[in-house]
């Protein structure tokens, strides 16, 4: 597996692609910046985002256990998974109860996590991805690039051309319009027969036992309404308290994400349909190892909108594939060494530590700070690779000797001015598609000296 | 032990935080033209809207926006969700909306099938114009002890931007929304 370093260089040899993938998030970004403001509440809003979650993981195990009662009260059932493996055979078990071979799954990082679809595959389950973004990437046998947009690596030539093998749309045809018109018919088949759905949970409220799914697409509601089995998978972190604190998230949810007032559907599912089934997984998979981590806990407040992402300058110039996680971006960094360190001791390394991310977080996540924690744990741990630790170690000599450090500057001027060549060369990563800058003339030690 | 009690024991075996609930959000300011805005709203989630005195009013208006389609209205309750694949215009009513974002709630006890306002080719939804709410903190407040089996808050016709990020009405969901204003 390539770490994130080098995936990235993969993805930027295409300059222009990068470009376009650089400026188009950062459009999403704009049009977030754009809809926050016309709140003047906005803040506060963010500030109560973060309290309620602050709140609601201060006491998840007395919520998580009213909302269990109030969801079977209303006719779900329930079930617990401790880890991954658990969640996919108890999805599996429900499925094979019911026969079924083919089933629609809406959007859910939950199951990109647990590698559901893999799982499903191998036990001989069709599974159709019904969003739009994810049904591309699944034929083209990729994941999702991004939480929210998870085709935005793609360019509509790419899209047309996986059409036209796919779904036999003419060669050549790239109209968005005409594709996603391709995809609904496609689809509609496949909601019309299938017998079970999957569908993510965005909020699950403890006070009713109701949960909320969000989508701009209907795909979770046309898979949830006509399919006999509705199996809701969710991380139990997304819990809250109360059903008027969906005001709240409701409010922040589209706007950080894409800009939007509010996604087209917000469904509040509260019972089962009569003669239908509906089932909730709650799974836990490294999260209350997270819970009980005081710097990390913070992470677990994320409701995915993906604004880290958008605003992010590495992710921009980077694509989400490079973070080779399910969650990309700055968030996907603080969560993924939670599941896995060594494996991804890269991602809290990707990042410029600008604090972008944070600032712009509708539930206020540290995660500027928590990458730099997670920078310290990994290193602690002995993980980080010998390059890095060497010349950290190499940093720390020379900037706790004054003397030493003197030299190092006088001499680093020296070479650019006079024998530039021994740094412009492609041995030193900081000279890759940039120029290196003009050497000055003194250090500003003797500058601030010789002031007049 | 089961998995269940793992996860709960994991979670009391932590140390006790005393965090209270901050408390219900009021929205900072009240709009002066409730009915302005969630007309302003419709247009930015790419909803029509016209405005009637009442239902037989906006009849002609209806017949000439969906000439020869058949319409179905919520009086007609259809158990199988299936059926509804075939139906091109359905006619519901929203129980309040909501200014600041152009959504409606839709419960699912005035709708024929909880599939209905997705698998419809047009939605046509009714709403009092008395009956707007300034942002969703209220429109939860006026929820409070209202209960359904299934309700949504819609706003706008069924969209996708996942090509490209070119913005694409009628993904899976209704392809146009038409709100009467009574």
């Amino acid at each position: 597996m390539l770490n994130h370093a080098e995936a990235s260089e993969k993805f930027i040899e295409d300059a222009e692609r990068t470009t376009w993938h650089d400026e188009t998030l950062w459009f999403v970004r704009s049009k977030r910046d754009k809809v926050s403001k016309l709140l003047p509440e906005w803040e506060a809003l963010r500030e109560q985002a973060s309290s309620i979650k602050d709140h609601t993981l201060a006491n998840l195990g007395q919520y998580l256990e009213e909302f269990e009662t109030k969801a079977q009260a209303n006719g779900i059932k329930v079930h617990w998974a401790k880890d991954a493996q658990e969640h996919n055979e108890i999805v599996h078990s429900i499925i094979s109860k019911h026969g079924g071979k083919a089933l629609v799954k809406s959007k859910s990082m939950l199951t990109e996590e647990c590698h559901l679809n893999e799982f499903l595959t191998k036990k001989g389950v069709e599974v159709v991805d019904t969003d739009l973004g994810e049904r591309i990437v699944q034929f083209r046998n990729e994941v999702p690039s991004h939480i929210v947009l998870p085709a935005i690596h793609l360019k509509k030539e790419d899209v047309g051309e996986t059409f036209h093998q796919f779904l036999g749309t003419p060669k050549g045809n790239k109209d968005p319009q005409f594709l996603t018109e391709a995809a609904r018919q496609h689809l509609r088949g496949y909601f019309l027969g299938a017998n079970v759905a999957i569908t993510g949970v965005n909020f699950a409220v403890a006070e009713t036992g109701e949960f909320v799914v969000c989508t701009n697409e209907g795909n979770a509601d046309m898979g949830a309404h006509l399919a006999k089995v509705h199996i809701a998978c969710m991380g139990i972190e997304k819990m809250i308290p109360k059903r008027k604190d969906l005001g709240v998230f409701l409010r922040l949810l589209a706007r950080s994400a894409t800009g939007q007032l509010i996604t087209t559907y917000s469904s509040h599912f509260a019972k089962p349909r009569e003669g239908q089934e509906m089932h909730i997984v709650l799974v836990d998979n490294g999260r209350t190892r997270q819970l009980a981590r005081d710097e990390f806990r913070n992470s677990l407040k994320c409701i995915r909108c993906a604004a880290c992402f958008n605003t992010c300058p590495v992710y921009r110039r980077s694509g989400g594939h490079s973070y080779h996680q399910p969650v990309a971006g700055p968030i996907g960094s603080i969560l993924a060494p939670n599941f896995d360190k060594s494996a991804n001791v890269d991602l809290p390394f990707a990042s410029t530590l600008c604090g972008s991310c944070s600032n712009v977080c509708p539930v206020k996540i540290n995660i500027h700070e928590q990458l730099w924690f997670w920078r310290q744990d990994l290193m602690k741990d002995g993980l980080a690779p010998l390059g890095k630790s060497l010349s950290m170690k190499g940093m720390a000599f020379v900037f706790s000797n004054p003397t030493i450090f003197k030299m190092a500057g006088y001499m680093g001027r020296l070479v650019m001015r006079f024998a530039p060549f021994i740094v412009n060369n492609s041995l030193n990563p900081w000279f890759k598609q940039r120029e290196m800058p003009e050497a000055p003339k003194e250090s500003f030690q003797s500058w601030y000296k010789n002031r007049k | 032990m089961s998995s269940r009690s793992e996860i709960f024991d994991a979670i009391h075996a932590l140390e006790k935080r005393e965090i209270p609930h901050p408390g219900d959000f009021k929205s900072y300011e009240a709009t002066k033209d409730p009915v302005g805005d969630f007309k302003n709203s419709l247009s930015i989630v790419g909803a029509m809207c016209i405005e009637a005195e009442n239902k037989q009013k906006a009849e002609t208006r209806l017949n000439e926006i969906y000439p020869d389609l058949i319409r179905y209205t919520s009086h007609d309750v259809v158990s199988n969700g299936l059926e509804l694949e075939a139906v091109d215009v359905l006619e519901i009513d929203g129980l309040f909306a909501v200014a600041e974002n152009g959504a409606i709630w839709l419960s699912d006890q005035f709708m024929p099938n909880r599939v209905a306002p997705f698998i419809c080719q047009h939605l046509v939804i009714y709403v009092a114009k008395s009956e707007i709410v300034p942002t969703l903190h209220e429109a939860y407040e006026r929820l409070d002890g209202h209960y359904a089996d299934f309700a949504l808050f819609l706003a706008g016709p069924s969209k996708t931007a996942d090509i490209e990020q070119s913005l694409v009405i009628g993904a899976h969901g209704a392809r146009s929304l038409c709100i009467v204003l009574i």
